[in-house]
């Protein structure tokens, strides 16, 4: 009894520091930041306002945070598919067949996720620009002399498409190498009789090898809806700053303008709070849209 | 027991993402209640006569360089005996004091523009957090004998850029000032034998002759350098009364015939800009833009008299010579027009040491601190202080002499109005008329509204 008592003081004594800190830096914050979308409040007086419901009511009648949201589920769900198809295929290639150099693509794949957002929005500004960058000088060689150049950042039909383009470059590195991780514990000896009754390297990569790493996708699923939430913000505001006119402003680049640049801090952090409802809820969608039985090995 | 386990983990990482960015807050109030204990302290003890008294100084340090700041303050300190200034100097200011205003500890004198995309001067001015300046312009200049009012060229602290609220009392103090308007190559217009645009009507001419020879007649850095041109334009368009119609959300001023002017203006020149400039048009790749000047690509660019520093290392075209000039006029025989654009120094509200404060305002305008910013080529409206200019910048700054008319200002203060941001939609919906995504009409009308709602919410 005594040793049971000594146990729990043990396990409590280790928990509260880490309970402590998460309570004060996470778990008021986020009470605040529920609380401050009551307000009316430009962030620095004390003249708060407390208005009640009114800024999410000013909210669903905004066309711009519409716009802004539309692209961050646009965002989230090219980026997702897309990485997760190329980051499962190169893994998966990685991993199966010998390849020459494997270590060496390994480490080029990964090359991109050490690299700052800065770096990257600089590494695609050039990449995109309209007349000296590499897409279009590549691009120039199949099309006809006189036609329009793309404009890969002003064009505001492309332009989403580009930061997705330059957000699953950057990710896909990071992916791969989770996905090899886990694929690397499946037991060769699954693919040897596999092998033996017939199956190919397709087959074998979806009877075998996905339904094997399941648990992890579905890890990463999470993942990919929180970086892109997040990675969007940072590479937006560094490479367009949500243009051409609002083109790809994203949930939370329209946060700030409004909360700091609009000075409306109380209707910013009432995005805040429809931003994090969303991505709790999406989270939790996918989470239980992909249950599945585990299975072991 | 695994899947609740991972259901927690995501939650968690949700809850943290989520929650990040608003650790300060909580931060923030704690550290308040500490600062305002700690003024309540100060509050009690007595003040004595002669004092060591400590300044605290927040200032922007733009394209001038950080040293005029120190060597003004350390000028000051010898002229005021036991008065220590505390100089906070940063290209990013707001980043760096906006933690401990939050928490109450307010810097005294803060030197910062409207304009600025975390847009802290306008925050605190809508919040009511400024500092009446009327009793500085009274004041005599430290060591002189002349008044602050008196030395300051005339009409700079009549604009809403001086007295946000349109009340006629002045909150920030201008400091250093710069004629904005259309840079261009005056070699390749010697070379080509075409004449600066006087009007409007000549200036699309000039396009079509250049459209003839593959140059482009206009390009922009970004969207933002919209406002002094615009600006400058409503002015020459009808005057200064237009203006500060406009400014202050007038009923309907933005549908009138006279700003339809300035919308079929500046939807024309949409068509007559470079092909490339949209694209380029953000923080990360706005120098492609004014490089197109540089290559001869395009002919005029707005901007203001800091150009020419942040692209002297650039590559240029054989025979590149700096041309600087006002917007056309609208009329033939009308003049042409400059805005101003200019730099504010303020005290907040919640300053400790006003006084103080107000002398360092009243410093700024000494011909010893004058002489000092000039040094870095800062230039203040002083009487007399752009007459020693030299080279391009003497050209700059006599812009006006050539008859070209000044404007000043900006839109009114109004108390925020969530998800209405005019500065947005006036000036970054030109994107969409160069690339033709919207349409001229449908630009006016989205302005009308947005000076609507702004209107209500003027005080």
């Amino acid at each position: 009894m005594n040793k049971q008592k000594g146990r729990m003081g043990f396990i409590i004594a280790c928990l509260s520091p880490a309970v402590i800190l998460f309570t004060i830096f996470m778990v008021i914050p986020t009470i605040n930041v529920f609380r401050m979308s009551l307000y009316k409040w430009g962030g620095f007086s004390n003249n708060k306002t407390f208005v009640g419901l009114s800024n999410f009511k000013i909210l669903f009648k905004d066309d711009n945070f519409y716009r802004s949201f539309q692209n961050t589920i646009l965002l989230i769900v090219i980026v997702t598919i897309v990485t997760l198809a190329l980051a499962l295929i190169f893994a998966g290639i990685i991993t199966r067949i010998k390849v020459k150099g494997q270590d060496f693509f390994r480490v080029i794949f990964y090359i991109p996720n050490i690299l700052s957002i800065v770096v990257i929005a600089a590494i695609f500004s050039a990449i995109y620009d309209p007349t000296n960058g590499m897409l279009n000088s590549i691009l120039g060689i199949f099309r006809e002399k006189d036609a329009d150049i793309l404009l890969w950042l002003g064009d505001q039909k492309i332009v989403i498409f580009s930061i997705a383009i330059a957000l699953i470059w950057q990710a896909i590195g990071y992916y791969m190498v989770m996905y090899m991780a886990s694929m690397a514990s499946i037991p060769e000896s699954l693919y040897e009789s596999a092998g033996l009754e017939g199956a190919g390297e397709v087959q074998q990569f979806f009877s075998i090898t996905l339904p094997l790493i399941w648990t992890n996708i579905r890890t990463t699923l999470t993942f990919f809806i929180i970086s892109t939430i997040n990675l969007s913000f940072l590479l937006v505001s560094t490479l367009t700053n949500g243009g051409p006119d609002g083109a790809t402003e994203v949930f939370l680049s329209y946060m700030y303008r409004q909360a700091y640049t609009n000075s409306s801090y109380g209707y910013g952090m009432a995005i805040g709070v429809v931003v994090f409802l969303f991505s709790f809820a999406l989270a939790a969608t996918v989470n239980f849209v992909t249950k599945r039985e585990p299975i072991e090995f | 027991m695994k899947k609740i386990l991972s259901v927690m983990v995501s939650v968690a990482m949700v809850v943290a993402v989520s929650a990040g960015c608003a650790n300060k807050e909580v931060m923030n109030n704690s550290t308040e209640n500490i600062a305002q204990q700690t003024q309540e302290t100060a509050k009690e003890t007595p003040k004595e006569e002669v004092k060591e008294q400590t300044l605290k100084v927040a200032a922007f340090e733009g394209g001038y360089g950080a040293s005029m700041w120190s060597e003004v303050v350390a000028a000051f300190e010898a002229s005021h005996p036991g008065v220590t200034v505390e100089l906070t100097i940063d290209k990013k200011i707001e980043d760096v004091i906006s933690p401990s205003m939050k928490a109450g500890d307010y810097p005294d004198v803060i030197h910062l523009a409207t304009g600025r995309q975390a847009a802290l001067t306008e925050t605190l001015t809508k919040e009511k957090g400024l500092l009446p300046l009327t009793d500085v312009l009274e004041m005599t200049v430290p060591g002189e004998s002349v008044k602050v009012k008196d030395k300051i060229v005339g009409g700079f602290t009549d604009t809403l850029a001086t007295n946000p609220y349109g009340d006629g009392i002045t909150y920030y103090a201008p400091m250093f000032y710069s004629p904005c308007g259309l840079f261009y190559n005056a070699g390749l217009l010697e070379a080509k034998g075409w004449s600066v645009p006087a009007t409007w009507d000549e200036m699309w001419e000039l396009g079509e002759k250049a459209k003839a020879e593959g140059i482009a007649l206009f390009t922009y850095p970004t969207t933002g350098y919209f406002d002094a041109f615009t600006y400058a334009l409503i002015a020459s368009v009808g005057g200064a009364d237009t203006f500060n119609a406009a400014m202050s959300y007038q009923d309907g001023i933005w549908e009138g015939e006279e700003l339809t002017q300035v919308f079929d203006i500046i939807g024309k020149l949409a068509q007559y800009t470079e092909k490339t400039t949209v694209a380029n048009a953000n923080d990360e790749n706005f120098t492609k833009n004014q490089q197109l000047i540089l290559d001869n690509k395009a002919i005029f660019v707005p901007n203001g008299t800091w150009l020419p520093g942040e692209m002297a290392e650039a590559p240029r075209a054989d025979g590149f010579k700096w041309g600087f000039t006002a917007l056309p006029a609208v009329k033939a025989g009308g003049s042409g027009y400059s805005f101003t654009w200019f730099e504010q120094i303020w005290i907040p509200a919640a300053a400790e040491n006003q006084d103080m404060a107000k002398e360092f305002i009243a410093y700024m305008y000494t011909d010893e601190a004058a002489k000092i910013f000039a040094k870095s080529g800062a230039i203040q409206p002083i009487a007399g202080v752009s007459a020693n200019l030299e080279g391009d910048n003497k050209m700059f700054y006599s812009i006006y002499d050539n008859g070209a008319k000044a404007t000043m200002g900006g839109f009114a203060a109004t108390t925020p109005v969530e998800g209405v941001d005019m500065k947005t939609t006036l000036f970054d919906t030109v994107n969409s008329i160069v690339s033709g995504d919207k349409t001229v009409a449908k630009w006016q009308k989205a302005v009308e509204e947005a000076s609507d709602k702004l209107r209500a919410a003027m005080e």
